[in-house]
């Protein structure tokens, strides 16, 4: 019984160690790419349930401002969906002037944007405004 | 048995107010109400946002020897089976790129003119006014760029018992010269929900 247990974590650390670097830029989906230790048959079911016991969401992971070529701000948001299920929720772009006061715009709306599970995704605001050099993000679940 | 009649009006008529519908002003800001078949204000709010950043970010409005473009808003077809207003939506891309310091809206053509810019100009005749106050000949700048464009529906069957409406916001920025497309771009809202609710 022993030796089974060690022929088992032998072959897992085996099995993971033949697993090739993969590319950031390329995402394979669960149930498209081959199963992995945390997504297979057996497991997935699992794995699910404690995403969705911890409560896993969304996480951004970088917000990057730059000025476009016509003097606007532009803001690129990168995030990551840490759950195994879509999420779904609504983002707002505020902008901010020099003086860290708001700059009134009718394109500061709550806008949808979705990310499927266990995947990155990106969106991008751009200030309409050429004062604004800074900007407040909020989101919120999408009802 | 009049006066038992009498309390009987009164009861159910206090029952039936405690029923109405309370009326409440919708949070504009943080609405969380459901959305409806039909477009309502958050969907033109999403269009002109998503549209007017497209246009902010593709440069198509930096000139070149850093002055602004005078812009003449062109038609906005109505074209789903609602019945719309379409400065719901062209209200408030205009307002942005007026803002935005890129552009001029002119008032002088377009669907978006203003009648008195023209009646203002029969005045030079009258006697009644000071000619010095009223605008000469050829003063009227002519737009540089035109900005038209359409809204459109498509309903589908989804499932049964289930229909899908499809609304496109397209909108095009054209040099009037040229005739050349500078930008173009589509939003597309799209709505699932029961055969019964009207999308018109």
């Amino acid at each position: 019984m022993k030796k089974l247990g060690f022929a088992l974590i032998a072959l897992i650390i085996i099995a993971s160690g033949c697993s090739k670097p993969h590319d950031s830029r390329i995402h394979v989906r669960e149930e498209v790419g081959s199963d992995t230790l945390g997504s297979n048959i057996v497991t997935r079911p699992v794995a699910h349930a404690f995403s969705a016991l911890i409560g896993e969401g969304i996480e951004i992971t970088d917000a990057v401002t730059r000025r476009n070529e016509a003097g606007f701000l532009e803001l690129y948001v990168n995030g990551f969906n840490q759950s195994y299920n879509t999420k779904r929720f609504r983002y707002r772009v505020e902008w901010l002037d020099e003086e860290g006061l708001l700059i009134g715009t009718k394109t500061s709306v709550w806008l949808p944007m979705s990310a499927m599970g266990k995947s990155p995704f990106s969106f991008k605001a751009v200030a309409p405004r050429p004062q604004a050099v800074n900007f407040r993000l909020d989101t919120r679940k999408w009802e | 048995m009049k006066t038992t009649g009498l309390h009987l009006i009164t009861v159910v008529g206090i029952l039936a107010a405690g029923c109405s519908q309370e009326t409440t002003t919708i949070d504009t800001m943080h609405d969380e109400g459901k959305a409806v078949m039909a477009l309502d204000y958050r969907d033109f709010d999403r269009a002109a946002s998503e549209l007017v950043q497209s246009m902010l970010g593709s440069g198509a409005l930096k000139k070149q020897d850093g002055g602004r473009y005078v812009v003449a808003t062109g038609r906005i077809v109505n074209d789903t089976m609602q019945r719309i207003d379409t400065d719901q939506l062209m209200a408030k891309v205009e307002t942005e790129l007026l803002n935005s310091g890129q552009a001029v809206m002119t008032s002088a053509v377009g669907s978006g003119s203003d009648k008195l810019v023209q009646e203002a100009r029969q005045l030079r005749d009258s006697e009644e006014f000071d000619p010095n106050t009223v605008a000469a000949r050829r003063t009227l700048i002519a737009p540089e760029l035109s900005m038209s464009g359409k809204i459109f529906q498509r309903n589908i069957r989804y499932e049964r018992n289930r229909q899908q409406v499809e609304y496109y916001f397209q909108l095009k920025l054209s040099d009037v010269k040229s005739g050349l497309r500078f930008w173009q771009d589509e939003v597309i809202v799209g709505k699932r929900g029961s055969d019964r609710s009207v999308a018109w």
